[in-house]
């Protein structure tokens, strides 16, 4: 099943890395374990945060039923777990899941049956879903008087509740919120590294994490004295 | 011994000792680990600890891991704040070695949840390792990356 | 007893909603699901298997005559063009035959090679039978009246049958006992827990693993196939294989539908009718599949052309710090500008990103065993040479998860004068230390390579 699962670790404290004989490799800050969706707060493409109150307001403005749309790699995952996140807090979440194959759309039917009035459903991936499969789960969570909330690359019928941009300021900020970020920040990754990913990367803010997840390796390797 | 301690303002402390100097353990070694929990509110109350040896995988790819030692206590005599200090011990397996690669690193842990009453829980995480890999190198000019 | 509440309390990071009650859902929703499939497996053995098993195995056998012909009558399910439901008529006949002794006359509407029809077509099909006609005839001896004509199975049926509930209680009964299994569990205590056999996780894609050595992988594909002169002969992981041998299915396939199409296109036009839209099809589907045939031949050709490599080791699994001899035999015809052997350490690491999959190699080590410059080759002669390799004493051991990877492999890249230059890559299986490996091996400390043509 692909519900988002949010582990709880501590927070924004890394795991120690142990000491070794060949010097102290420090964990990469890009690494997914750190980058995944939900382990960042969700930011707008001028690189302030979101508020998931505020959207989650706006979302019941729009009747409850929208769409979170974006290009790859801009953030929308993301966004979609914090709101879901902030949903399961007021006691509205009805699950949230991420379309991969046909075998999701039984948990999202099974999800539905399960629901109560009110509350909201949150699909990842949404353009996976077939057009009839689409047209099913619409129909289903109407007559359950149910909200859907989506994500989904191309424009659809739905209100759009946020249209995800990027943005090398974004970028930057993000790079800001990984752990450690201090740190590092005057030895191994500097500013035009991360202009330069972005660009490189066409503005796709997962691929330019994993090419700034390669420069930090490289580097941390090439100059032993960045390591602590 | 070595110590290990994670903390945050608000929330449980939990102090790991590892017997070995430097966490660095061979295989098939005995790891001995004492741990402490300190920090928990007068109103919150722990019903399990569950501790556990394991290895994880970090880099680019999704996170896989292996426990190889797991313990789940409920029982209330054992649970803070009855008891605030513990230990373990645990035979190392032959592997997978810890190994600082480009893309996959593989590494070893003690984890320590405990899960309170109201349903939330709380994990902390403590690295060793195991094997004497060496990180592996970059060329100058990068690795030969193939994206599939 | 406390109940698990339904949500607690959000605080920071911690994660909210309750496992328990969510796991208590999901089971009963796959337990839905099995009930459902025993159900619908239940109603099809009761209503149709089990009597047309009976048939077959039960029904007594006796000589009959038919005495009467009739056709009975059935509403029809589905609606006609005007929006009217006709009637559908299905023959039937009278026969008289004895059980015990006994005279007995029964309708029988069970007829080979009839259907529910329309009233003519039924009346055309009775007028197969004739009156005083002698046959065989099968009667239940638990209702005599009860008789066929007929017996044998229909095999859709039990397809059927297997099929649609069979899905619903395997994925039921799996998803029920997976459920079971993670109720109000961590993620540790999950991934702790004793397997059960993987069949009742159908998920569940971990690669296999050595015995006593958790995430290393299996040799025994690696050293199933004995060599000729030293030990065992590796397998090749090559992708020109696979490309080669999907190009080949794909030809065949698409050939398959081009020919069927072009019979269909051919026999109208000899019973003089031209259907524009067929022939209009198949000139884009002929040229796919010319083309698909030449790029499969053309691909054939060079790895036959190219000859085959192959690798032997004298011992398997490997570990580090230790020699082990390799024997390369390349066959073909021609002259290889360059023959290449190296040693390399691949990690691989795959993450769903998004809609897609996104799985990444890196070659983080990598070593040249041997390099051979213009080696003529001659038809049923293949070049040989034998060279050592060695595994660092400190390398990492072969490593495999679900998602990421940790390889060691041999390739061997040649560069012929008249081909594509190509490479083969080779499998190995690195234990870590202090492992036996399951042959011996030379501990000679310095490097030897002999050439034999």
């Amino acid at each position: 099943m692909k519900t988002f699962t949010h582990t709880p670790q501590t927070s924004s404290v890394l795991p120690e890395t142990a000491p070794r004989a060949f010097g102290k490799i420090p964990v990469n800050p890009f690494s997914t374990r750190l980058t995944r969706p939900g382990q960042i707060a969700s930011l707008n493409c001028g690189g302030h945060f979101l508020n998931p109150n505020d959207l989650i307001d706006r979302l019941q403005f729009l009747g409850g039923t929208a769409v979170i749309q974006g290009p790859h790699g801009s953030g929308k995952t993301t966004l979609l777990m914090h709101l879901s996140h902030e949903l399961a807090s007021r006691g509205d979440l009805v699950a949230c899941v991420r379309l991969r194959s046909s075998r999701d759309a039984l948990v999202v039917f099974r999800s539905i049956i399960r629901s109560r009035p009110g509350t909201t459903l949150c699909l990842d991936s949404w353009e996976q879903a077939g057009f009839m499969l689409r047209k099913i789960i619409w129909l289903a969570v109407t007559v359950r008087r149910c909200g859907l909330l989506v994500t989904c690359h191309r424009p659809t019928t739905m209100p759009v509740l946020m249209q995800c941009q990027t943005s090398p300021l974004l970028l930057k900020r993000i790079v800001e919120q990984l752990p450690n970020h201090e740190q590092r920040r005057s030895s191994l990754i500097h500013e035009a590294d991360i202009q330069d990913a972005f660009l490189k990367c066409g503005g796709n803010i997962r691929e330019s994490l994993y090419d700034l997840y390669d420069r930090f390796e490289q580097r941390v390797r090439l100059h032993p004295h960045t390591r602590t | 011994m070595s110590q290990s301690n994670q903390a945050l303002v608000g929330s449980p402390t939990v102090s790991v000792h590892f017997d070995h100097s430097h966490r660095l353990y061979e295989p098939q070694a005995r790891l001995t680990v004492r741990y402490s929990i300190d920090g928990i509110a007068d109103d919150e109350r722990v019903r399990a600890v569950e501790l556990s040896v394991l290895w994880y995988t970090e880099g680019k790819g999704e996170e896989d891991l292996g426990v190889h030692f797991f313990e789940r206590m409920t029982d209330r005599e054992r649970l803070p704040p009855a008891v605030t200090v513990g230990s373990f011990v645990s035979s190392l397996p032959l592997s997978p070695l810890s190994y600082e690669g480009l893309i996959v690193k593989v590494r070893w842990c003690v984890r320590v949840r405990l899960f309170f009453t109201d349903g939330r829980d709380f994990v902390s995480e403590h690295v060793f390792e195991l094997g004497e890999i060496p990180p592996a190198q970059t060329k100058p000019d990068g690795p030969a990356i193939v994206s599939v | 007893m406390r109940l698990p509440r339904f949500f607690g309390k959000k605080r920071g990071h911690r994660r909210t909603g309750s496992q328990a009650w969510g796991s208590f859902g999901e089971g009963l929703f796959y337990c839905v699901l099995l009930v459902a499939g025993l159900g619908f497996a239940g109603l099809l053995l009761s209503g149709a298997a089990a009597p047309e098993w009976r048939v077959n195995h039960e029904f007594l056998e006796t000589p009959c005559t038919i005495i009467g012909k009739g056709l009975a009558r059935y509403a029809s399910q589905e609606a006609d063009s005007a929006g009217s439901f006709t009637n559908k008529w299905q023959p039937c006949l009278r026969l008289r035959y004895r059980v015990a002794g006994a005279l007995h006359e029964s309708w029988s509407t069970a007829l080979p090679r009839s259907s529910r029809a329309d009233r003519p077509t039924a009346i055309a099909q009775l007028a197969a039978w004739r009156l005083n006609d002698e046959l065989t005839c099968w009667y239940d001896p638990a209702d005599p009246n009860s008789v066929v004509l007929e017996r044998g199975y229909n095999w859709w049926l039990w397809l059927l049958m297997l099929l649609l509930p069979g899905a619903l209680i395997v994925f039921g009964g799996s998803g029920l006992v997976q459920a079971i299994r993670v109720w109000g569990k961590s993620e540790e205590h999950r991934a702790a827990s004793a397997g059960l056999p993987e069949m009742l996780d159908p998920m569940d894609h971990s690669p296999s693993e050595a015995p006593d050595h958790p995430g290393v992988p299996i040799c025994d594909d690696l050293i199933n196939s004995p060599g000729t002169i030293l030990r065992y002969r590796l397998p090749i992981e090559s992708p020109e294989s696979w490309t080669l041998l999907g190009l080949g299915l794909f030809a065949m396939l698409w050939n398959a539908v081009v020919i069927v199409l072009a019979v269909g296109a051919g026999l109208d036009l000899l019973g003089g009718t031209i259907d524009w839209l067929l022939f209009a099809l198949l000139v884009p589907f002929v040229v796919v599949g010319i083309a698909s045939v030449c790029v499969f031949l053309r691909g054939l050709i060079l790895a036959t052309a190219v000859g085959t490599t192959q690798l032997e080791i004298s011992a398997h699994p490997l570990r580090p710090g230790e020699q082990y001899d390799v024997l390369l035999g390349q066959g073909g015809s021609g002259t290889f500008r360059t023959l290449t052997m190296t040693l390399e350490l691949v990690e691989q690491a795959t993450f769903r990103q998004g809609t897609d999959t996104r799985t990444e190699q890196v070659v983080v080590w990598k070593e040249q065993v041997n390099a051979w410059h213009d080696i003529h080759l001659v038809p049923n002669a293949r070049f040989e040479s034998r060279v050592r390799i060695f595994i660092p004493h400190d390398a990492m051991h072969s490593f495999t998860s679900e998602h990421n990877a940790v390889n060691w492999r041999i390739v061997v890249h040649g560069s012929p004068e008249r081909w594509p230059a190509f490479s083969r890559i080779f499998p190995l299986i690195v234990f870590p230390s202090q492992i036996a490996p399951l042959a011996s091996k030379d501990r000679s400390h310095r490097s030897r390579q002999e050439g034999v043509l």
